[in-house]
C-alpha cells in the first residue's frame, strides 16, 4: 500500500473534537486543505461525535467559502478503521483536489490573498463567538427531541437558520474589524465591505444597541460610528 | 507558578530496516536536535528493545529531559510501552508524545525518498511542537459498589444474574412481569437440543430465587437512575414499595416482543395463528387437521422492518419437526425467503425435516403467499408455477421486536439503541457485551433476537464483563479526559450536557453559580463538549485547542 506523501496526519479521539475555529485557524496559518477522516455514521466509535464533526464542518465550511474561500478546501469523509484502501482513495483524491485548486488565496478562491486571509480573521471570530456555535451545538437536538416546546425541527430548517447567522455574524464581525482603528459613516462602511447600506444600517443599529458601536460625531448630517468603549 | 525549562528529548527508531531502509534515520535525529526546546536526541537500531528503552531512562535521568518524543510506529501498539518507561524513570507517562514515522511514512512511501524525508521532518516537527505543551496527567480511580443489577428476569438475565451471585456478588434482580421466566414460559420444546421448555426454565428459576446473593424483585419498574460505573443510583418500585439503591454495574436483559401479525395473511389467532401461539397448541399436543402451512418472514425484512430475526426459520423446522412426529400423514410446508439454518445442528434440524416429509417452497416476496378460506396458493418460482396448498391451519413466523420498555430503560440509563429499538452494543467487535456507557452491559434478545443458547453464552459473557469492576473494587481510567480550560468561563448553560454521549457532564449549583461538572470517570474523551463550548470553558487532556494547533502551526511553519 502506497500513497501520496502531500498529506499529514493528526490524531485526535473522534472527529467531535474538530472545533470550528481550529478548522479556521488552520487556513490563516496557510494551509491548503483540510481532510477531516472519520468512523462511518451508525459506527462511530463515540457514539455519535461524527455527526456532531459533520454539523460543525458543514457549518464551517460554509462560513469558510462566504469568506472567500474555495469550499473544497474542507472535507469531511468516513471510512471505518479496516478500510485502508478506503483510506488510501480518501487522501489520494483529496490530495488530487487540492493539487488542482492550488495554493490558498488563488485563482480557485473567490477572494486572493492578503484579503482572504483578513476575511478568514473575521470568519474565525465569528466561528468563536456564541451564535454560531449555539446553534451548531443544539441542532442534533433540535432535530432529535426539539426544543424547550417540544417543536422537532427538519434539518433543512436549522440549516437554514444557520445560513442566516453565517450571512449576520460575517457582515457584523466584518464591521467590527472595519471599525477597529478609524470611525465610518454607514455609507463608507456599506461601499467598503461590499453590503448594500440598508442592512449595513440594521447591523449598525444592533450593534449599537448591545454596546459594541457608538456614534463618535456627526459630520456634513452624517453620524460616524466607532467600537463601544465597553461591549 | 514559574514554567519550567523545557528539555525535550527525540528518540528516532530505526525499526530495524523497517524504518531505516527508506529514511534517512541519522538525518532526522540531526535534523530533530535542531527544533525549538529540544535538548537530546538519540537514533536507535530497536527503540522498542531492551537497550533502546534503557536508552529513554537515561536520557530522563542524565539529561533532565521533561517531554519525550519517539519517532517510531504506531502508538496503537507501542505508546503503552514507551509511556510506562516514563514512568519508571519517574517522568510522568503523559509528558510522552509519539510520532508515526513508519506506518504513516516509511511503509507508505517506499519510492519517494525525498519527499517521505520532508513529511518524516514535518512529523517530528509537529510532534515536538505538541510535546511543549504536554500537561503531567493522573490516572483516575473511582470506587466500586460492589453490587449489581439485573433488568430482566428470563433466561438471559436470570442466567447472568446466578453467574455473578455464584462469584461471590450480591445482585437485585428486577422483573416486571409478576412471574420471573420471561418468554420461555410460554414456549414448548426448545430446538435444537429438543429439551422442554418450561423445565430448562423452572431450573434457572428456582436456582435464582433460592440464591442467597440474589434479591429477586417481580412486578418492579425503575422509576430513576443517577450517577455512573461504581456508583449507579437506581430507584425502583416493586410491589406498591419503593427503594433506593446504590449499584456497581447493571445488566440490561430486558428481552423482545412478539410482532402480532394485525392485518397480514388473514390473521385471526384461531386457524392463522403466529408461531408463539402453535407453541401453545404443541405444549397441549393438539393440533387441528392435517395440513399446516407455514410462511417465513411475515413482518420482517420488510420496508418497515428491514432486520432478520434469525430464529423463526429454526422454530418453524422444530416445529414442523413435532408436528410430523406427531402425525406422520401431516402434510406439512414451509414457504420461505431464504432458510437460516445456521450452524451445525440447525443445519442437521433442517435435514432432519426434509427426511420426514416437510415441503420447503422458496416464495419471492415480490409476489407473496395468499391465504384464503381452505388453501394458499404460492408462486413456484422454480416451476414457474401456482402452487395451491390446503390447509388447516396457517402459521405465520414473525420476528421478534424490541420490547416495549425498550426506549423507557435507554433514556434511564442513557445508552443507544439501534434503529430497530434493540439496544446497541459499544462495538461490534471490540466490546460487543457492553454498551457505550461504562458500567452497564446487555445480553439476550434486548440486544437482537437471540435462541436460548445465544441468550446464555451472551449472559454468561456480560456477567463476566460487569465481574471485572466488581472484582476490582475500583476502576482505572485513562486521564485523556474533558477538563476545565477556563472554569470562570462557563456559565452552566448545559449545551455540553445535552450533547455528551456518555452523561459524563452535569450542571450543579455552586458558589460561583451554575458550572458543568465532568463526571471524569464516565468521560471518553471525544471531546464534543470541547468543540461545541461557546464559552471555550472546556478542553481535552492532551488534546487542547493549543496542543492540536500547534501541531498545525509547526507543520506550517516549515
Amino acid at each position: 500500500m502506497q500513497y501520496t506523501t502531500d498529506i499529514r496526519v493528526i490524531r485526535l479521539m473522534c472527529t467531535g473534537r474538530m472545533d470550528p475555529v481550529i478548522m479556521a485557524d488552520a487556513f490563516i496559518h496557510g494551509l491548503d486543505g483540510l481532510l477531516v477522516l472519520g468512523c462511518l455514521f451508525g459506527e462511530c466509535h463515540y457514539v455519535s461525535g461524527n455527526f456532531n464533526a459533520r454539523h460543525k464542518i458543514n457549518m464551517t465550511g460554509e462560513m469558510l467559502a462566504y469568506a472567500g474561500m474555495n469550499p473544497g478546501r474542507l472535507s469531511f469523509r468516513n471510512l471505518s478503521s479496516a478500510e485502508s484502501e478506503l483510506f488510501v482513495k480518501h487522501v489520494t483524491d483529496f490530495s488530487t483536489e487540492i493539487r488542482e485548486l492550488g495554493p490558498l488565496g488563488g485563482e480557485a478562491d473567490k477572494v486572493p490573498l492578503p484579503k482572504l486571509k483578513e476575511n478568514l480573521e473575521i470568519a474565525k471570530t465569528a466561528l468563536a463567538g456564541p451564535k454560531l456555535r449555539w446553534v451548531v451545538g443544539k441542532k442534533p437536538v433540535f432535530v432529535d427531541t426539539g426544543n424547550k416546546y417540544h417543536e422537532v425541527f427538519t434539518e433543512h430548517e436549522i440549516n437554514r437558520t444557520l445560513s442566516g447567522i453565517v450571512i449576520d455574524e460575517m457582515a457584523t464581525h466584518s464591521i467590527l474589524a472595519a471599525l477597529q482603528n478609524k470611525s465610518a459613516s454607514v455609507k463608507q462602511l456599506a461601499k467598503e465591505l461590499e453590503i448594500p447600506p440598508p442592512e449595513t444600517l440594521k447591523y449598525i443599529l444592533g450593534l449599537k444597541r448591545r454596546g459594541f458601536v457608538e456614534m463618535e460625531s456627526v459630520k456634513d448630517h452624517t453620524p460616524l460610528y466607532k467600537l463601544g468603549a465597553s461591549p | 507558578m514559574e514554567k519550567e525549562e523545557l528539555r525535550i528529548g527525540v528518540f528516532v527508531c530505526k525499526c530495524g530496516s523497517n524504518i531505516a531502509g527508506y529514511l534517512d534515520v541519522e538525518a532526522l535525529d540531526e535534523y530533530a536536535s535542531a527544533l525549538p526546546n529540544v535538548v537530546f536526541t538519540q537514533w536507535n537500531l530497536y527503540t522498542c528493545s531492551d537497550v533502546g528503552l534503557d536508552e529513554i531512562k537515561k536520557g530522563i535521568k542524565e539529561q533532565n529531559l521533561n517531554r519525550v518524543v519517539v519517532a517510531s510506529c504506531s502508538p496503537r501498539t507501542h505508546e503503552p510501552l514507551f509511556r510506562s518507561i516514563c514512568a519508571e524513570a519517574e517522568l510522568n507517562p503523559y509528558l510522552f508524545e509519539m510520532v508515526n514515522i513508519r506506518d504513516q511514512c516509511s511503509w507508505v512511501h517506499m519510492n519517494e525518498r525525498e519527499p517521505a524525508m520532508a513529511k518524516a521532518r514535518d512529523l517530528i516537527r509537529m510532534g515536538v511542537a505538541k510535546a511543549a505543551l504536554l500537561e503531567p496527567q493522573e490516572i483516575i480511580t473511582s470506587e466500586v459498589e460492589v453490587r449489581a443489577l439485573v433488568i430482566g428476569g428470563g433466561i438471559a438475565g436470570l442466567t447472568a444474574a446466578t453467574s455473578l451471585a455464584n462469584r461471590g456478588f450480591p445482585v437485585i434482580l428486577l422483573e416486571k412481569e409478576k412471574e420471573l421466566g420471561g418468554m420461555l414460559r410460554s414456549l414448548n420444546r426448545l430446538a435444537p437440543m429438543d429439551v422442554d421448555a418450561s423445565e430448562v426454565i423452572s431450573k434457572k428459576i428456582k436456582e435464582a430465587e433460592d440464591h442467597p446473593n440474589i434479591d429477586v424483585y417481580t412486578g418492579a419498574a425503575i422509576d430513576k437512575v443517577e450517577g455512573f460505573i461504581g456508583k449507579f443510583d437506581v430507584t425502583f418500585s416493586a410491589n406498591g414499595t419503593t427503594k433506593d439503591v446504590r449499584l456497581g454495574v447493571v445488566i440490561i436483559a430486558t428481552g423482545a416482543g412478539n410482532l402480532v401479525p394485525e392485518g397480514m395473511y388473514q390473521y385471526d389467532g384461531q386457524k392463522v395463528i403466529t408461531q408463539w401461539e402453535l407453541e401453545e397448541k404443541l405444549k397441549i399436543g393438539k393440533i387441528d387437521g392435517n395440513n399446516v402451512v407455514m410462511i417465513q418472514c411475515v413482518g420482517a425484512r420488510s420496508a418497515e422492518r428491514q432486520y432478520c430475526s434469525r430464529i423463526c426459520c429454526a422454530v418453524a423446522i422444530k416445529n414442523a419437526i413435532l408436528i410430523k412426529q406427531m402425525n406422520p400423514a401431516a402434510k406439512v410446508y414451509i414457504l420461505y425467503r431464504d432458510i437460516m439454518a445456521y450452524g451445525v445442528e440447525n443445519e442437521e434440524e433442517l435435514r432432519k425435516a426434509k427426511q420426514l416429509g416437510v415441503r420447503f417452497v422458496k416464495y419471492d416476496p415480490e409476489r407473496p403467499p395468499v391465504v384464503e378460506e381452505d388453501k394458499v396458493t404460492v408462486f413456484h418460482h422454480l416451476m414457474g408455477k401456482e402452487l395451491e396448498l390446503p390447509q388447516d391451519m396457517v402459521v405465520l413466523s414473525t420476528p421478534l421486536i424490541a420490547s416495549e420498555d425498550a426506549v423507557k430503560i435507554a433514556n434511564l440509563f442513557r445508552v443507544t439503541l439501534d434503529e430497530n429499538k434493540f439496544f446497541l452494543e459499544a462495538h461490534v467487535k471490540l466490546r460487543p457485551l457492553d454498551c457505550a456507557t461504562d458500567g452497564i452491559f446487555l445480553c439476550g434478545s434486548a440486544h437482537y433476537p437471540k435462541d436460548v443458547r445465544e441468550s446464555i453464552l451472551q449472559a454468561l459473557g456480560a456477567a463476566s464483563r460487569a465481574s471485572i469492576p466488581l472484582a476490582q473494587g475500583e476502576i482505572k481510567i485513562e486521564p485523556i479526559i474533558s477538563t476545565f480550560v477556563d472554569r470562570d468561563a462557563c456559565r452552566g448553560c448545559g449545551l455540553c450536557v445535552a450533547l455528551c454521549p456518555y452523561g459524563a457532564l452535569e450542571i450543579e449549583e455552586t458558589d460561583e453559580g451554575r458550572k458543568a461538572n465532568i463526571i471524569t470517570v464516565a468521560c471518553k474523551g471525544c471531546g464534543v463538549c470541547a468543540a461545541t463550548c461557546f464559552r471555550h470553558a472546556l478542553g481535552i487532556n492532551s488534546f487542547t485547542d493549543e496542543q492540536i494547533q500547534a501541531q498545525i502551526h509547526g507543520f506550517l511553519a516549515a
